[in-house]
């Protein structure tokens, strides 16, 4: 079987090795507080530049995992909020850990990630090869049609703004017009610049939006004084008691199978996913546990843990099968492959199948090795949680500049990083999404071809976009979903206010 | 680019005034309005049977001016962006425009200083000007910090990784910073 040959490779000594620095590095990037998967990724990008593709992938497998599962403990551990697709962790993983259980948070958080990772990344071997031959036949058409949900569920259906997700969407779609006009070698909006002809690099773009953006709009406000941690507590109550696993084994699975689904559609990836286990929960505990919700229930912990590991692995469906990311850090790893000459899509399990199943591997032996690497090491990411704030976030800016830096080793790549990340700071500052940005930047152009195509077939008729039976099924279930979304953002304003009127009662 | 960047310099308004707010918007409609107007002028090429090159653009364009222009309504009916949130960040503070300055001042130092000075001297000036910006104290425990991470960075990426980082006159006779 054509795995098989992906683990021979993925097994091999040097191979394990990278995998394990991967994960080790997305983790300790991962844990740093206001670094999420996606600029995880992105600020990691230049240590795979020497890589060979393989290798490059492997590195990238354990990043993309890492990164995922460091957030969460960020959020269990430190008193403030943090990234959004571990927000939900936060509120009963903090209060465990406040409670003097947050080794039993840090341990159902990781075993949940290990289970979810792996029964997702098992759908994930059945289920890419099966969609990419039914990828193969579509058209044109239907590929506009699945570019338009995501282009509008990651800018209307997941920011606070929609207005403001759809200008970031519209921006980024326009940086990705800059250059040459693929389908008839045009200048379009260089400006007669030699530097905007090849376009912007969407490297630049993205560790300017994500780490240099970031970066100074906490530095406009920094926290200052020392970093407030909650102690691990050792000792004989702190580690999973028998309660604990049969408490997190049905979550556990529950979240695998809420996250998968939802990280395969357009919807959202690891928000909607932890979200709804999250409440899925809730509603589901009965009793003294459900009591415990708002304070600490690990339940709490373990559901959304493990969807969004799942729905990190569900991503990479469509990603990999059709070559659309639907996640800023979906974006990131596309950015990667191309990269390496690899473009995603139906064809890839064909032309580059041994590279498509050593990464796939490399996802099995990530997920082993985060399991192995989180518990002992949770003193080293405590350790990574206090390091003090002007070493930290200078140190982002430092290998900010470095991988803009080292993209072409150009100073004037560094320059454009500034202009970007200055951007990203006023973006944060007034509310204004930056992952439809990053999206729309790498979505846009394959977008405009499939577009261009599909007019030409039809000789420019607009109705054709809709002609094609699966782009209505796409075009239908679009509208589902956002009447899905619409009802579940009511809901989750709902449940926001919940625990708080929860603690002013008791 | 560079036209967002002047652009944007000017939001440096007052937080609870949405001025500031308004002038980043406006940022989206004008590079909106300045690609409409410039698309016309990219050439179509006479084989050219489908929508051309120039009919994405204006639709890029002209969303662009749609969500700005619909930004601008939703401030100056009251509704104002909602700040994101981070893990460092103290919501209550006031912005510090100074340290700010100083920050995007030692990147554009950094940008003049790599091909004259080397990565290394570059990355430390960068680092510990921004955390010096960033009131890092001691000072000099800063500065060592900044000095070790550039060699050990150059040590790692130019030597074991192979990304050609210059060394600069400095370092230029060491072989191990080097690919």
């Amino acid at each position: 079987m054509l795995l098989l040959e992906g683990f021979s490779t993925a097994l091999q000594p040097v191979y394990l090795l990278y995998a394990l620095g991967g994960v080790f590095v997305g983790t300790a990037v991962g844990v740093l507080p206001g670094i999420g998967p996606a600029m995880t990724v992105a600020l990691l990008m230049p240590i795979t530049y020497a890589l060979d593709p393989a290798a490059a992938l492997i590195v990238f497998a354990g990043i993309y995992y890492g990164g995922m599962y460091g957030g969460s403990t960020t959020s269990i551990l430190l008193n403030t909020p943090g990234e959004s697709s571990s927000i939900v962790t936060a509120l009963e993983g903090n209060k465990m850990a406040k409670a003097g259980r947050g080794a039993a948070a840090l341990a159902t958080a990781a075993i949940g990630s290990f289970i979810a990772g792996t029964i997702a990344t098992v759908l994930l071997t059945f289920l890419a090869p099966v969609v990419a031959d039914f990828a193969v036949g579509l058209g044109p058409v239907d590929y506009v049609a699945l570019m338009v949900v995501a282009f509008l569920t990651v800018g209307a259906l997941l920011g606070a703004s929609v207005l403001r997700g759809l200008a970031s969407l519209a921006l980024g779609l326009f940086i990705g017009l800059i250059g040459i006009d693929d389908s008839t070698a045009q200048q379009r909006f260089t400006f007669d610049n030699p530097t905007l002809v090849d376009g912007v690099d969407m490297v630049l773009v993205a560790v300017g939006l994500f780490a240099l953006g970031e970066a100074l709009y906490v530095a406009s406000k920094l926290r200052h004084g020392p970093v407030e941690l909650i102690p691990v507590s050792k000792g004989k109550n702190a580690w999973l008691s028998k309660e604990d696993w049969k408490r997190s084994w049905k979550p556990w699975l529950r979240g695998t199978f809420i996250g998968f689904p939802i990280g395969t559609v357009p919807a959202g990836g690891a928000d909607v996913s932890t979200f709804l286990s999250y409440a899925a929960e809730r509603k589901l505990a009965k009793g003294a546990n459900k009591a415990q919700f708002g304070k600490g229930a690990i339940e709490g912990v373990a559901g959304p843990e493990a969807a969004n590991n799942a729905a990190a692995a569900g991503v990479l469906v469509p990603l990999l099968t059709l070559g659309i990311p639907t996640t800023a850090t979906a974006a990131m790893m596309l950015t990667a492959f191309q990269r390496y000459q690899i473009q995603p899509g139906p064809l890839l399990f064909e032309n580059q199948g041994a590279l498509v199943w050593t990464l796939i591997a490399s996802l099995y032996v990530g997920n082993l090795m985060l399991l192995v690497l989180n518990l002992p090491l949770v003193g080293l990411w405590v350790k990574i949680l206090q390091i003090p704030r002007p070493y930290l976030y200078a140190g982002i800016l430092v290998f900010a500049a470095l991988g803009a830096f080292s993209v072409n080793f150009s100073p004037s790549d560094v320059g454009i990083l500034l202009v970007v990340g200055i951007l990203g700071y006023f973006m944060r500052r007034y509310g204004y999404p930056v992952a439809p940005m990053v999206v729309a930047m790498i979505l846009g152009p394959m977008f405009e071809v499939q577009l261009r195509r599909s007019l030409q077939l039809s000789q420019n008729d607009p109705t054709a976009l809709f002609s094609s039976p699966f782009a209505l099924v796409v075009y239908v279930s679009m509208a589902l979903i956002f009447a899905a979304s619409w009802w579940l953002r009511r809901r989750q304003t709902t449940l926001e206010a919940a625990p708080a009127k929860e603690e002013v009662s008791v | 680019m560079s036209d967002l960047a002047s652009t944007s310099a000017p939001a440096a308004a007052p937080a609870k005034r949405p001025t500031g707010e308004i002038l980043f918007a406006l940022v989206f409609v004008s590079v909106g309005v300045a690609g409409l107007a410039t698309a016309g002028s990219i050439p179509i090429p006479p084989s050219e049977t489908g929508i051309g090159p120039r009919a994405f653009p204006y639709i890029v364009c002209g969303l662009l001016v749609l969500c700005g222009a619909g930004v601008v309504l939703q401030v100056l009916r009251g509704k104002v962006g909602q700040a994101e949130d981070s893990e460092d960040l103290d919501v209550t503070a006031k912005t510090d425009w100074v340290a700010l300055a100083k920050l995007v001042g030692f990147v554009v130092l950094h940008i003049f200083l790599i091909e004259p000075a080397g990565w290394p001297v570059a990355a430390a000036v960068l680092f510990s000007g921004a955390a010096w910006s960033l009131d890092a104290k001691p000072l000099w425990k800063a500065i060592g910090v900044s000095v070790i991470l550039a060699l050990v960075l150059q040590y790692v990426f130019g030597g074991l990784l192979g990304v050609s980082l210059p060394p600069g006159p400095l370092l230029e006779g060491v072989p191990f910073f080097h690919g």
